[in-house]
């Protein structure tokens, strides 16, 4: 058997939730040796704005109100616009954040960030699905879903690929975000929810011992009779490890057990960081239990960082709510030894234009030409800044990095090769990266 | 099962092409287009090995190493050394002729004999004939989704007629169950979606039509032909057959980018567009022609003989068509979609026209007034009778809610015809009486582009109410209003104000009150072309918008800024004075008119094709929408017979769609009746003939019985297209009514079944596990058609977008089938995806069977199987009397026959419901053997 085949046959086979029982089956799946296990994806919705956070552009300030020509998404585009933070250089790698994110600027040492990622769309739906599929179109696997099709899980009791939404509300384009597409139901991303079951129809509403049992001996006997026909079996341990699953879910999620220290570290005490701190502490728990891909959404539509009539307002809100909480995680998972073998990632829509939008407005409008995303953790170089914007943060200066080029880097240090993790579909063998993408071999540690 | 069609699809990827057909093959794609054997370039043709041969092996290779060929550029290093590896090998050319494009070829056997000829080949046999108890459970599913009742499985097993098989069949494909379950399975491959995804994710109501056209046409077995060429021209080749309007909704499916579409950037436009029609384009090849032609958007195609020229002829010839939506660049408005009511839109004419007619007499009774104070507006209006523009033809036309009293405009808002020129430099002038207080925010007169496409910026006379109180220029988002610091004031109900503001060439706004600079002058730092705003002919637009605080006496349009002085007369001189009304009797004839119009039935929509003039297509370099090359002319793929459509490159949509519908569906077309049948066979067998429903190509692998597909195709054209006839053909075969048992050593032979040893066993689908729970609890409402039922919560958090959240009640309509179930790109229901029910989105000619922890969670705890494990319970217990004929008739329901002594004893200490809800959960529930 190929090994595409056999990793159908696992699938089908029903091992958990349609992944691999084993981890040493899993490792087997990889084309290299991988450098991460695991991946932790932050995603700040609405396009976080890369010259007020992690690309320092004096030039912005010298010219601040002077007229710049740029076509923007809503046709609107007013004078240049400083940053209103300051920026400093911060830890001994001397990475600039500005003081919009003064806790994750106490993480510089730990962030590879990447100042000249370009993506395609400046619409919103489009440029979330990008990032999280490779196309703009919807109908195709998230990468969590690539992922788990690759590698599986390590761990039969849990989703493989697990979401975790705002409290608010989903990003735009909902559960298309963390759809299977045309891969197996399998591999699709499991949305926690922050209130009731967290996966869906998790609880039983009634006593189901018995009937359990019952339909047990009728599904064993079933396919007894049928030898040779493993979706039979499979059906019948499916049914054992969702018994199993009712156990393990709570416990993941349940915050109980964690100390007061870190409950403090991560925020839990404040209204502005609560939320967003119990995601990323729920977030690390996935990843202590071994769940391949967990995604955490900061933002969702409606609340999100797109500061088009306000940057001062609306980034000043969020980067409270996103800051502490994801600074906390970065040190929590360092301290557990976590990083060594996580790729975390920080990634948005798109950055924000370095004009203003409108007359007399403090706003940003939509800019997919040039941004900024982090990295940290398992393979990449930590304490670095790759790539540059312009001197206005309009466009890649030098070093540019698609969105194609981020996701065949991540699967690279994940041991895949993108060329290679194909699944065919109506006459395509369909690639997370399409038809592009490079490994950004300068960021490798 | 499931693992088996996907075993073999990875065996045929990794079957390496060989080198001669690979070589030949990049002969075909990379030279043929001008070295072919009618255009024969500098007299080279490459077209067959000995014209080849006259060519020069050597001398191919040389241009080709030296980069001179092809014209365009050096080909990449990797075909090179192919090349050169072939032609040292003395360049054998065993490029084949692709099977699925040749033509149909006769028949000489049955059914059977095929299959059994293959079967014997490989040292297999076919297993014994299969029960009749698992026949009619078989048959009831795959033909109508729903499981046989007990008394029907009696009834069969129990049939002495020696057609009894047969006439099961004939009442089966007379359900209209039927038309149902196979609609569904349509459906997935047209990739039917009632919302339109992207950001908005908006509803589109009108789609259900579609999905009822299909049970239609279905359960009426319409010929498959004139169902396939509906769906691509119906609205040109029968536009007064409704259904064959709706039809072509299998166009328009595709997700609508709303916010792309009207983008103000119109690269962001035309890519949207662009990406829009390639997926058009896809699923009308992979459904009716089971090719990828969309593949060749940016180069030739990989594996198959379609040169990028082709992609682009074929999506010429669907250029033409939008979908409905709500585009404020044109003036055809669909929102939501088609009239279907044909005779609609010329009533609404005939009464517009005698509209138009009383509204010119009444303009004639009101002469324009001059002379003015300055210079002559571009339009006055000055609502004595109507919204009539005196000076010019920026006429609005008024409604049933408009009130004009003593020459003054009360309500509502109205809109006027579009400009006639540009106007970039202009004054904007009204009188405005005051009726109420003024506390919140009150627009009074604007100007704007109505497309999005231009930037959806506006300037207008607003007054700021709130704490600021004063007046100040509208625009749209506030993006070129600024506070000019006019004077605070609470005008009085009864003032007359007088408002003007100028924009001028520098881009400053000024604002004048009663003749009089109000505040200071600025100029905005935003705008489309820059400061100064220009708005556009055709375009713009002018909009009155009285409200119960305010009344517009009169309003102006200049195309100068006016000057303070200029101004200043203007307001001494004042507003037109107000005429008596004009002809009470033309009045009253006018009103009359408009009630007309608005007590018309509104006419029903169906979300179907919107055509427009397509434009002239380009060849797109790398399909890259900023690099146009040469205009091409709509034509179908030349692989192809009948591909020329002699057309010109800017035939109308009418031309193309036409000869689009007659080229494709068409007996001439090999394609088009093999991949129908091959359809059909899928669903029955589990697997097709070729192994993937929607790829005919080289990458969708050899099929299994060619010649037997050939004999299908043949039939079925025979039989006029009757796709009934070809299921009862298919399912009279030895081969469906065999037995599903497993057999180890056919299993080490033919561990994928292609060779049909065997009926392959299946787990039924979503909506069929669904239908049947519902079925065997007594729930199912077996209400046909109309608006599709929405078991979602939806909402409209933030107001953008739309959210669609499951829910699940005993609501009546909710215990319809599922193909019912409104299919939106969100809102999907867990129990149905962990079951791989598709995002309605993708093109789904083909299901996975996946099996997981989640799935078994959904059918324990969803909300919907425990409810109905309690329905079914309440079921039994009515219809039979003791506890075991109770749990026998829940077994005869469930599975079909009786429980074996073993199940019944360890039923015994549950509960009914409890064993209702074991069988719910049984694998013999949901699966079919």
């Amino acid at each position: 058997m190929s090994n595409k085949s056999r990793r159908q046959w696992l699938l089908d086979a029903g091992f958990g939730f349609g992944w691999l029982a084993a981890s040493a089956l899993a490792n087997a799946q990889t084309h290299f040796e991988p450098k991460a296990k695991r991946i932790l994806q932050i995603f700040t919705l609405g396009g976080m704005s890369h010259m007020d956070t992690f690309d320092y552009k004096p030039e912005l300030d010298k010219r601040d109100g002077k007229p710049f020509d740029m076509p923007t998404f809503f046709g609107q585009a007013g004078n240049l616009y400083k940053s209103p933070w300051k920026f400093e250089r911060r830890g001994q790698s001397g990475i600039y954040v500005s003081d919009l994110l003064p806790h994750l600027a106490t993480q510089a040492d730990k962030l590879t960030v990447i100042r000249s990622m370009v993506a395609k769309s400046a619409n919103h739906m489009p440029a979330v699905a990008q990032m999280n599929t490779g196309f703009i179109l919807s109908g195709f696997p998230a990468m969590g879903a690539w992922v788990t099709y690759a590698l599986g899980t390590e761990n039969q009791n849990l989703p493989a690929f697990v979401v975790l939404p705002d409290h608010r509300n989903y990003p735009w384009g909902g559960t298309l975000q963390w759809s299977n597409g045309f891969l197996p139901a399998a591999v699709q991303g499991t949305a926690f929810k922050s209130a009731g079951d967290p996966v869906p129809d998790l609880t039983s509403p009634f006593d189901q011992s018995k009937a359990r049992q019952f339909a047990a001996t009728l599904n064993r006997s079933y396919a007894e009779q049928r030898p040779g026909d493993t979706d039979l079996d499979a059906r019948v341990r499916a049914y054992e490890l969702a018994a199993q699953m009712q156990l393990s879910v709570p416990d993941a999620v349940s915050l109980e057990a964690e100390s007061d220290a870190t409950k403090m570290a991560y925020g839990f005490d404040q209204p502005e960081t609560g939320h967003m701190a119990r995601r990323c502490v729920l977030a690390r728990r996935l990843i202590e239990r071994g769940v391949r891909f967990v995604q955490v959404y900061h933002g969702a539509s409606g609340t999100d960082w797109d500061a088009h009539g306000d940057l001062l307002g609306n980034h000043g809100k969020m980067a409270r709510e996103y800051d502490q909480p994801v600074a906390a995680l970065l040190s929590d998972l360092a301290a557990r030894g976590l990083l060594k073998d996580t790729l975390v990632m920080g990634v948005t829509e798109f950055g924000r234009t370095p004009v203003a939008q409108g007359a007399g407005k403090k706003g940003r409008d939509h800019h997919p030409n040039c941004f900024t995303c982090w990295l940290a953790g398992a393979g990449v170089t930590p304490g670095i800044a790759y790539g540059a914007s312009d001197e206005l943060g309009y466009q890649p200066a030098e070093n540019p990095v698609t969105v194609y080029d981020f996701h065949a880097t991540a699967l690279h240090l994940l041991g895949l090769n993108h060329e290679k993790l194909t699944y065919y579909h109506n006459g395509v063998r369909r690639r997370l990266t399409d038809v592009h993408g490079h490994v950004v071999k300068s960021i490798l540690s | 099962m499931s693992t088996r069609f996907l075993f073999v699809i990875a065996a045929s990827l990794c079957a390496a092409a060989e080198p001669s057909v690979e070589a030949s093959a990049i002969l075909a794609r990379r030279c043929a287009s001008c070295h072919n054997a009618k255009a024969k370039t500098a007299g080279v043709d490459l077209s067959t090995r000995e014209a080849a041969m006259r060519a020069g092996f050597d001398r191919i290779q040389r241009r080709v190493q030296l980069g001179q060929m092809p014209p365009q550029g050096a080909l990449p290093a990797a075909e090179q050394e192919t090349l050169a590896k072939w032609i040292a090998a003395g360049a054998p050319w065993t490029q084949r002729k692709w099977w699925s494009l040749e033509p149909l070829q006769p028949a000489k056997k049955s059914m059977d004999a095929f299959i059994a000829e293959k079967l014997q080949a490989a040292g297999l046999a076919l297993s014994p004939p299969a029960s009749r108890r698992v026949l009619i459970r078989r048959a009831s599913f795959g033909l109508t989704g729903l499981p046989p009742s007990p008394e029907e499985v009696e009834a069969f097993v129990n049939d002495a007629r020696p057609n009894a098989y047969e006439l099961l069949l004939d009442r089966l494909l007379a359900s209209p169950r039927y038309g149902e379950r196979w609609a569904r399975h349509w459906l997935d491959v047209v990739r039917f979606t009632e919302s339109e995804g992207f950001e908005r994710d908006e509803p589109r109501d009108h789609a259900w039509h579609y999905r009822d056209y299909v049970i239609r046409a279905l359960n009426r077995d319409k010929p498959y032909i004139d169902f396939a060429r509906e769906q691509i021209a119906g609205d040109i080749l029968n536009p007064n057959d409704r259904d064959a309007v709706i039809a072509t909704g299998l166009l328009v499916f595709g997700p609508t980018d709303a916010v792309g579409l009207t983008s103000a950037v119109e690269r962001e436009r035309d890519a949207v567009r662009e990406d829009q029609l390639e997926e058009m384009t896809g699923v009308v090849s992979q459904t009716f022609l089971g090719l990828t032609a969309n593949c060749a958007r940016c180069h030739d195609h990989k594996f198959d003989p379609i040169p990028q020229r082709d992609y682009y002829r074929l999506k010429a010839a669907l250029a033409g068509v939008w979908q409905p939506f709500v585009d404020p660049a044109s003036t055809e408005l669909f929102p939501g979609g088609r009239v279907l009511d044909a005779a609609y839109d010329a009533r609404v004419a005939a009464i517009r026209s005698e509209l138009q007619a009383v509204e010119e007499k009444i303009a004639r009774a009101h002469p324009q007034r001059l002379p003015f104070a300055g210079p002559k507006p571009l339009a006055q209006w000055t609502f004595d009778a109507d919204a009539h523009d005196h000076l010019g033809s920026l006429h609005a036309s008024i409604g049933l809610k408009t009130e004009l009293a003593a020459g003054h405009l009360n309500a509502a808002a109205l809109v006027t015809a579009p400009l006639s020129a540009d106007i970039a430099e202009k004054t904007l002038e009204v009188w405005v009486t005051v009726r109420q207080p003024l506390k919140d925010l009150v627009s009074v007169f604007q100007i704007y582009n109505r497309s999005g496409y231009r930037g959806a910026a506006s300037d207008g006379i607003q007054f700021a109410g709130g704490t600021n109180k004063q007046w100040r220029n509208l625009s749209t988002a506030g993006f070129r209003t600024q506070d000019v610091k006019g004077a605070k004031e609470e005008p009085a109900p009864g003032d007359t104000i007088h408002i003007a503001i100028t924009y001028a060439k520098n881009g400053a706004i000024a604002i004048y009150r009663n003749g009089a600079p109000y505040g200071e002058s600025y100029v905005p730092d935003a705008g489309v072309s820059g400061q100064l705003q220009t708005y556009f002919a055709g375009d713009a637009v002018l909009k009155f918008s009285p409200s119960p605080a305010m009344a517009i006496n009169e309003a102006r349009l200049y195309n100068t800024p006016l000057t303070a002085s200029q101004i200043a007369a203007s307001f001494a001189a004042g507003p037109a004075p107000a005429l008596p009304a004009a002809d009470a009797a033309l009045l009253v004839q006018r009103t009359q008119l408009l009630q007309k119009i608005d007590t018309l039935p509104k006419p029903e929509r169906a979300f179907a094709a919107v055509p427009r003039h397509p434009g002239i297509t380009h060849l797109l370099l790398r399909g890259d929408v900023s690099r146009k090359a040469e205009a091409l002319s709509p034509a179908g793929l030349s692989a192809l017979p009948g591909a020329d459509f002699k057309l010109a490159v800017n035939a109308t949509d009418v031309e193309r769609r036409r000869k689009l519908a007659e080229w494709i569906a068409n007996p001439d077309n090999p394609l088009f009746s093999r991949v129908i049948v091959n359809r059909l066979w899928a669903h029955h067998f589990g697997a097709g003939i070729v192994e993937n429903p929607n790829d005919f190509g080289v990458n969708g692998g050899p099929p299994s019985h060619p010649e037997l597909l050939d004999t299908l195709a043949r039939e079925l054209m025979q039989s006029n297209w009757s796709l009934k006839s070809l299921h009862k053909k298919i399912l009279l075969s030895t081969a469906y009514q065999q037995t599903s048992n497993y057999n180890k050593e056919a299993a080490a032979t033919d561990a994928g079944n292609r060779l049909l040893w065997r009926f392959t066993p299946r787990r039924l689908e979503g909506e069929a596990i669904r239908d049947a729970m519902l079925a065997v609890s007594g729930m199912l409402n077996p209400a046909m058609g109309g608006p599709s039922f929405r078991p979602f919560k939806i909402s409209r958090p933030g107001g953008s977008y739309v959210k669609y959240e499951p829910i699940d009640s005993d609501d009546k309509d909710i215990q319809r089938r599922t193909v019912y179930r409104m299919n939106v790109n969100t809102g999907g229901d867990p129990m149905l995806e962990s079951l791989d029910c598709p995002v309605p989105a993708v093109k789904t000619p083909k299901r996975p069977s996946t099996t997981t922890a989640l799935q078994a969670l959904s059918l324990m705890n969803n909300a919907l199987a425990v409810r109905l494990s309690k329905a079914f319970a309440a079921r039994v217990q009515a219809e039979a009397h003791t506890r075991d004929e109770q749990v026998n008739r829940a077994f005869l329901l469930a599975f079909g026959r009786l429980p074996q002594p073993h199940e019944t004893e360890s039923s015994r200490s549950l509960s009914l419901q409890e064993i209702c809800w074991g069988l719910f959960n049984a694998s013999e529930f949901v699966y079919v053997e």
